[in-house]
């Protein structure tokens, strides 16, 4: 969600910094736990023979007191059927595990990687065919044959090494070619292309960069799975002969009677070992994977441990109604919203109060990361797990939304307050009917009407919206980007809520569709009588659609006021720079200026005013104070020193 | 359209085509139902010479970011000629493609997306002159960077060279992406909805440094949008799209202020504008563009078009002139005669 | 819909394809193998060319491999005779057991192995899956931490070391069975009684299995369910007024287990290759022992089944989770 976006854009897939993921993998426990398991077997291999107790080649004399004998001092894994022990075993066994490991996962990497990376950059019919190669290989249960093909070629390390390199590369190719798709789709490698790079060039710079971090990750993952292969072939008795490897030693313990004579200590160790092993090289592999592919960080069910706070806030009532006034439906005070971060929180919206009533159409405008979409998601208490609301409140037909208990929030949400998302692509279910979807928030808010009953009234509200009859049993993805936009207005009317909030719902559509929407819902919402809140960074669209208008800038409200008194004569600086940077087709001849600097990150936030860095007016005050509201006329107020009686006087 | 007063056109286009082979479903096959390729681009003309920008605008689906990828050699035309600088694009060899396409260049839409994430700056900048083999020397290489940084407003250029493209804001990452494009030295830019993905206060400065690169460097600008309104104040002409056609083509201020083709009357009554005192009456059209793989008969606007009538379901117009440099595809201004707006 | 229909078409043909492919790839294996005992047989110096030539016929080694172009119908070949017996089921005698035909050898051994596979896999299904979703409902407490490492180290074991270990605690601590089907020799009261036994030697089996198992759907789930649950349909529903359990019913569920499905069906390969270790640590009469066997045996008819068998389960097993795909996600089989 925009939330999300506004605090940081990470570009899923994408490596931001190249040599910060090893450190970004050695920072989460997982990645630390899994490299250092793996280096004390690597240094049990190259190290064995040194730290052995026995050497396990040499010929022993066989007592028959010595056979499964009991851990002791001499031997402090015991000793195994052959009175051999069981430790110096162990160590050695390290040596085949990594050893087999490493060279089949490299050789699965090599086939695997070309395969992907041909089938996926090619495309077209070889790209289909060497698909279809690996779809193959994955139908083939590979175990049998690497049991068939080692029993006759023989059971050499070497055979082993081949036969799992040369079954195991499936999975890395599916990878590889996937992200070697996507790769290919991206924008820099078009605009590569544009610039007349050939193949090999963007194949070299552009795709196998973006390529080779995911291949390691898979190589982790291959290897512990090439461990487990060799040492299941090791098990069912087609290892090595001339060499130790764990899984021979279990083999020779199962079916040599250790566990009739009970002994744990020619079976626990071995099989442990490459427990180890594997796991090292899972939770590496897990944790490169991760790194590769953050995910986001919060999902929108996590339980919020702050939950709790927000319902027993007590607050100050709700401001008394003017008298001979309709009390405003919605109320904002000192709202305040946070983010969650590494090492603290940030503030993303700062004290934004304002009122919204019955048949009122505002707009709330901003520039990315303004903090317009988190107040909105945070006075409907949808943010994000991560962000939470740590101040204010949000008077709702005089109840404070914040300290509602979850059923009461339930009750209220839809029914009388919903919500028109940005970007309706993804905010409908793609696997439910899109008639189905209305008639559910329907149902949900009242219960006694029927199904019949419900989905008759979806398939009205989608005709109301332009969706004929038939469409409303399809699903999202046979509509068209208005068509959905349009769907989600029928949504959020399903329950005719007292409020609608609509979050950028015209972005990304084109100018006509544009038109198309903003007068579906404006049309609507004076039919309904409905408080409209429109989020947009639009300014044209606030125009011809708004009564009144706020500005955002840096998580506050830098101006509000009536449109056509704010258009005509704007007082923040901000909302003044703003207008001018906008184009208007009305007066072509204008000249249009753009405002210096780049809007603020929410980690870098100035200490006064948020826009003092990029304002031509600002002197030493905006930057060391923050600029309260000043009252400007009627309905009017804006956030700036330049409107203070004293510097007025003073200046 | 040749204009006498000024030098040969930098980029000429004419009759351009591009279809799409229709993806035949296994029915289809089955049932030997032939399906008729898509055309996304239908037989679109224009020119533009050194320092003037040119606007081509339309919906999503009207083909204008398929002409774009025509005129960069990025897809073959299925018919007509692109000719740059007097050589003709599509029917040059390989190597002679390479050594012609540095002369156009691309900016594209997403500046998030359109920088390889894992390159520094230093190096976005100079893959063109490396994959053109113009680097030179390390000495050379370095000072071409710093020029073309510095032409696209990167100041001082030290302080980007080793910086990744995360560390910039949206408007610098387009400024490399321009800066990337400006150091072959190109004499036409094709810049794809440069400023769509940028915030508004970023815009006007990037297509001010466009309009820039134009007068200052002489540099042909064709400029792809869905936004008239950037349009206003930045370019030259425009040539309004409409389902693979060019339907309106003139100088900006004479369409915008009299447009003749009733596609592009909407259009423009439709753009938001900045003013809630301008009480205009937006003309929304019903339903949205058809795919271009339904193509109606006749004129392609015509079951939208508010003023059709018969004729318009049965011929399609071609571009009729309006005026002296000003030309629309409708069956209404066939005798050239250019009727004053109603209202 | 056409669109649906055309779906189901090309996922059949593409089953189709793939066995083909499977059954070509299988025969030319076999033929490539070095080490056949018919071929060795025949090749004997001691035998008179009458018996080698009545050998060869007997084994259709005289005929060419792919095409007959010596004379005679072309489909007179190795190949096509193949295909031709196969097609009646006949996939020839075994080596080791002269007396047995492949297909009543393999037949058994397959009802065996699903007696322990079809309820383990049922089993780590569900438990799966509730463990996935509770962990990335709960995601971050110690519910999740717990289940993520308990996946974590289940997938990490090796199959038959799980197996050696419950074998050896069953075994040594709740006197359980070590070995085989049922008790050898049991004459069974009542049917109770044969169940009952068939369940004590069928238990330590199924838990090795199950838990194996268990490890990657729980870590499969818990991703998949943690990816839709950031959907903005999920923020919709919320925003909906739905309760938790509701939107987990109605929106989460289903989508999240579309990546489950085709995991399971590619897991078939590994439940084979695990029966084969199940198999092999509690002597299991089934597939995977059987497959073990015959490569001790050069039994190559019955490994050869086998092998074939295993290819048609995992491809039809495949189309099953492609079919059922595009029956859950509407975008797939719809276009």
């Amino acid at each position: 969600m925009t939330a999300v976006v506004e605090v940081s854009a990470p570009h899923a897939g994408l490596v931001a910094a190249p040599r910060s993921m090893l450190r970004t993998v050695l920072r989460r426990r997982m990645g630390l736990v899994g490299a250092v398991m793996l280096l004390i077997a690597l240094f049990v291999a190259v190290f064995a023979p040194l730290i052995a107790p026995y050497d396990p080649f040499a010929n022993v004399h066989i007592s028959i007191t010595d056979i499964y004998h009991k851990p002791s001092a001499a031997h402090l894994l015991g000793t195994d059927d052959g009175g051999k022990d069981v430790l110096s075993s162990l160590l050695y066994g390290a040596r085949v595990s990594l050893l087999v490991g490493f060279s089949a996962a490299l050789m699965s990497l090599l086939i695997g990687g070309v395969i992907g990376i041909v089938s996926g950059y090619r495309g077209g019919r070889l790209g289909a065919s060497l698909m279809g190669i690996t779809d193959f290989f994955l139908v083939i249960p590979d175990l049998a044959l690497q049991i068939v093909i080692v029993a006759i070629a023989g059971q050499s390390l070497v055979n082993i090494i081949l036969v799992i390199g040369a079954l195991g590369w499936t999975t890395t190719a599916r990878v590889v070619r996937a992200q070697t798709l996507s790769v290919r789709e991206r924008k820099f490698v078009f605009r590569a292309r544009a610039i007349g790079a050939g193949d090999l060039h963007i194949l070299r710079r552009h795709v196998f960069p973006q390529v080779l971090p995911l291949m390691m990750a898979n190589l982790v993952l291959v290897i512990s799975l090439a461990i487990l292969s060799e040492s299941t072939l090791a098990f069912v008795g087609l290892g090595d002969p001339t060499v130790i490897s764990w899984g021979s030693m279990l083999n020779f313990a199962f079916s040599r009677g250790a566990i009739s004579a009970g002994a744990w200590w020619a079976l626990i160790p071995p099989g442990m070992a490459i427990v180890w092993v594997v796991l090292a090289t899972t939770l590496l592999g897990t944790a490169l994977e991760e790194a590769l592919n953050p995910r986001l960080k919060r999902h929108h069910l996590e339980a919020d441990p702050h939950a709790e706070a927000d319902r027993t806030r007590v607050g100050p009532p709700p401001p008394l109604p003017t008298p001979g006034v309709e009390a405003p439906i919605l109320q904002v005070r000192g709202l305040s919203v946070e983010f969650e971060v590494e090492g603290g929180a940030l503030r993303a919206v700062d004290d934004v109060s304002f009122d919204l009533h019955r048949g009122e159409t505002i707009g709330l405008v901003g520039e990315s990361g303004s903090g317009k979409t988190t107040t909105v998601l945070g006075l409907l208490r949808l943010l994000p797990p991560g962000g939470r609301t740590v101040a204010g409140q949000v008077f709702f037909d005089g109840e404070d939304l914040l300290s509602l208990e979850d059923a009461e929030l339930r009750a209220v949400r839809w029914s009388r307050l919903s919500l028109v998302f940005q970007g309706a692509m993804n905010a409908l279910n793609p696997v439910r009917q899109v008639g189905d979807q209305v008639a559910e928030a329907i149902r949900t808010h009242e219960p006694q009407i029927g199904k019949a009953a419900a989905a008759a009234r979806a398939t009205q509200l989608l005709e109301r919206v332009g969706i004929g009859r038939r469409r409303g049993s399809e699903y999202p993805h046979t509509y068209s980007g208005g068509m959905r936009q349009r769907a989600m207005i029928a949504l959020a009317l399903a329950c005719n809520p007292d409020v609608i909030v609509a979050d950028e719902p015209t972005t990304a559509l084109d100018v006509m569709i544009q038109a198309q929407i903003m007068e579906l819902l404006a049309g609507l919402s004076r039919e309904l009588g409905m408080g409209t809140i429109l989020v947009t960074h639009d300014l044209g669209v606030v125009a011809s659609s708004c009564d009144r208008v706020l500005v955002m800038y840096g998580g506050r409200i830098a101006e509000e006021g009536p449109a056509t008194a704010l258009f005509g004569d704007p007082q923040h600086p901000y909302a003044r720079l703003l207008l001018a940077s906008f184009p208007d087709i009305a007066h072509p001849e204008r000249e249009l200026r753009g405002i210096p600097g780049t809007p603020p990150r929410l980690d870098d936030m100035p200490f006064g005013c948020p826009f003092a860095p990029r304002c031509p007016s600002a002197f030493d005050r905006c930057r060391t104070e923050r600029p309260p509201d000043y009252p400007i006329g009627e309905g009017r107020r804006a956030a700036c020193f330049l409107l203070d009686p004293a510097e007025a006087r003073r200046g | 359209m040749a204009e006498p007063n000024r030098s040969e056109p930098t980029l000429v286009v004419e009759g351009l085509v591009k279809r799409f082979p229709a993806r035949a479903s296994l029915s289809d096959l089955l049932h030997r139902r032939r399906i008729p390729p898509v055309e996304a681009v239908a037989g679109v003309s224009f020119s533009v010479s050194g320092g003037e920008v040119l606007a081509i605008v339309g919906e999503s689906g009207c083909g204008k970011t398929t002409t774009a990828n025509l005129l960069l050699g990025l897809l073959p035309a299925t018919a007509g000629r692109v000719l740059l600088a007097g050589s003709e694009v599509g029917s040059m060899s390989r190597r002679e493609l390479s050594r012609v396409r540095r002369n156009i260049q691309m900016i594209f839409q997403d500046p998030y997306e359109s920088l390889n994430p894992r390159m520094r700056i230093a190096e976005i900048v100079a893959e063109p002159l490396r994959v053109h083999g113009e680097a030179g020397t390390t000495v050379e290489e370095a000072a071409r960077v710093r020029e073309a940084l510095t032409q696209a407003g990167m100041t001082p250029p030290e302080a980007y060279l080793g910086r990744f493209p995360f560390e910039l804001s949206g408007g610098q990452r387009q400024r490399v992406a321009i800066a990337a494009a400006l150091t072959l030295r190109p004499r036409v830019l094709v810049a794809d909805e440069p400023v769509s993905m940028l915030d508004v206060s970023i815009r006007a400065e990037i297509l001010n440094l466009l309009r820039a690169l134009a007068d200052e460097h002489g540099i042909a600008v064709v400029m792809i949008t869905h936004d008239l309104s950037t349009v206003a104040a930045f370019a030259d002409r425009v040539a309004v799209m409409y389902l693979g056609r060019i339907v309106e083509h003139g100088p900006t201020a004479e369409v915008l202020a009299d447009p003749q083709h009733p596609y592009t009357r909407a259009l423009l009554s439709v753009v938001p504008v900045p003013d809630p005192a301008a009480r205009r009456r937006p003309q929304i059209l019903a339903g949205e563009a058809p795919d271009p793989s339904h193509m109606p008969a006749g004129c392609r606007f015509h079951p939208r078009c508010p003023v059709a009538f018969d004729r318009c379901r049965s011929v399609d117009p071609p571009l009729f002139d309006v005026g002296e440099k000003h030309q629309a595809a409708c069956l209404l201004v066939e005798g050239g005669a250019s009727r004053p707006a109603p209202d | 819909m056409s669109g649906r229909g055309g779906y189901l078409a090309s996922k059949v043909a593409w089953a189709v394809v793939t066995l083909f492919v499977v059954i070509t790839f299988n025969f030319v294996l076999f033929r490539i193998l070095p080490g056949d005992p018919a071929r060795s047989v025949a090749k004997d110096p001691r035998l008179s060319p009458a018996a080698v030539v009545a050998l060869e016929e007997r084994f259709g080694l005289n005929l060419p491999l792919f095409v007959n172009t010596t004379g005679g119908s072309p489909l007179d070949s190795q190949y096509f005779r193949y295909l031709g017996s196969l097609a009646h089921g006949d996939m020839g005698q075994s080596y080791a057991y002269r007396d047995k035909t492949v297909s009543s050898l393999i037949g058994s051994a397959l009802v065996n192995t699903l007696w322990l596979v079809l309820p383990a896999e049922l089993l780590s299904i569900v438990f799966g899956v509730l463990l996935g979703l509770v962990a990335a409902w709960r995601r971050r407490t110690w519910i999740d931490v717990s289940a993520l490492s308990f996946s974590l180290f289940l997938w990490s074991l090796p199959t038959f070391f799980l197996g050696i270990i419950l074998l050896f605690v069953g075994a040594n601590l709740f006197d359980l069975p070590t070995a085989g089907s049922g008790t050898i020799g049991a004459a069974y009261a009542s049917p109770w009684d044969f169940l009952l036994d068939r369940g004590r030697h069928l238990l330590l089996p199924t838990v090795t299995f199950t838990l194996v198992l268990l490890g990657e759907y729980m870590l499969i789930m818990r991703s998949s369910v943690i990816d839709v649950f950031s959907e903005d349909y999920i923020l919709t529903a919320k925003a909906k007024g739905l309760s938790t359990f509701r939107i987990i019913r109605d929106h989460a569920l289903r989508n999240s287990m579309l990546p489950m499905v085709t995991l399971i069906a590619i897991n078939l390969g590994f439940t084979v290759s695990g029966a084969i270790q199940v198999e092999e640590v509690f002597s299991w009469p089934g597939i995977g022992a059987l497959t073990v066997e015959a490569v001790a045996k050069r039994d190559y008819p019955v490994l050869q089944g086998a092998f074939l068998l295993l290819a048609v389960c995992v491809v039809l097993a495949n189309l099953a989770a492609e079919l059922l795909y595009g029956w859950l996600d509407p975008r797939v089989s719809e276009g």
